[in-house]
């Protein structure tokens, strides 16, 4: 678990009057001003952020210390990061991606599959993509009790019950092809 | 342009008979399936079917709502990651 987390990038400035054009990456884009003071990522500047609109592609916003356009523009490409702890806690069963992005997978037997790649969610409930030495092209786990029964992030552990046909049976062949 | 009434939903055959033979077994194994335009319908409801996106099958839990939508509206052929940030994953 790492201690910052990437919550935005800065994409240039906005107008001419030192606001910058700020790309979210959270769940609810408005959100990063919620974890201010954002961070460089070597933590050298920190910024406070004002949303001023919303904009095509993104949001303006005015940072502290940026008073500007040209030290906007020197900002371009600047990713911004908050600290792991601002984030609020969550209830039981609900994690953070970034939580959850690395932890090794473990069988119930105890024998690695792999690390967690990635979370995606495609409207049919969250998935684990697991990639390891044994899962050619990675394994898609449905994050459900039955699937993943124990998250260990103090240990940085995961447990994986896959469902019976989730892993191998690759080789069989489409049914009228 | 829709579909006639009369005709009911479009399913694959072989989508059926393999879902009804996985609630007879009464096991929770992964029903591979290649076609992403079959209708999903009520009595696939409680199943999961792995849905083939050209590379590989992402498993679908089914569940009441889905019912009336296609496969293929929850296996998408493209990969995206984007950033974590504070985006979180409820395990169901």
């Amino acid at each position: 678990m790492t201690d910052l987390t990437c919550v935005g990038a800065i994409a240039g400035s906005f107008g001419v009057r030192g606001e910058v054009r700020l790309k979210s990456f959270c769940a609810d884009p408005e959100a990063i001003a919620d974890y201010a003071p954002l961070t460089t990522e070597d933590g050298s500047r920190s910024f406070t952020v004002k949303i001023t609109r919303t904009i095509k592609n993104g949001l303006a916003a005015r940072l502290g210390g940026v008073a500007t356009k040209e030290a906007a523009d020197a900002l371009k490409g600047v990713r911004l990061y908050a600290p792991r702890d601002r984030l609020p806690s969550l209830p039981d069963d609900e994690f953070y991606h970034a939580d959850l992005i690395g932890l090794d997978v473990v069988d119930t037997g105890g024998t690695r599959l792999g690390r967690i790649r990635a979370i995606f969610d495609h409207g049919a409930g969250d998935l684990l993509e697991i990639h390891g030495p044994g899962l050619k092209g990675g394994l898609l786990l449905p994050f459900t009790r039955e699937a993943v029964p124990t998250v260990d992030l103090a240990a940085g552990r995961v447990v994986a019950d896959p469902p019976p046909g989730l892993i191998g049976g690759e080789d069989e062949p489409e049914p009228g092809a | 342009m829709a579909r006639s009434v009369w005709k009911g939903p479009f399913v694959d055959a072989y989508v059926l008979k393999k879902a009804e033979k996985s609630r007879d077994s009464g096991r929770n194994e992964v029903i591979k399936i290649w076609s992403r335009r079959s209708t999903i319908l009520p009595q696939f409801v409680g199943l999961t079917f792995g849905v083939y996106n050209g590379h590989k099958h992402i498993p679908v839990n089914v569940t009441e709502d889905m019912i009336g939508q296609k496969f293929g509206e929850y296996s998408p052929t493209r990969t995206y990651y984007g950033h974590a940030a504070d985006k979180k994953a409820k395990r169901k």
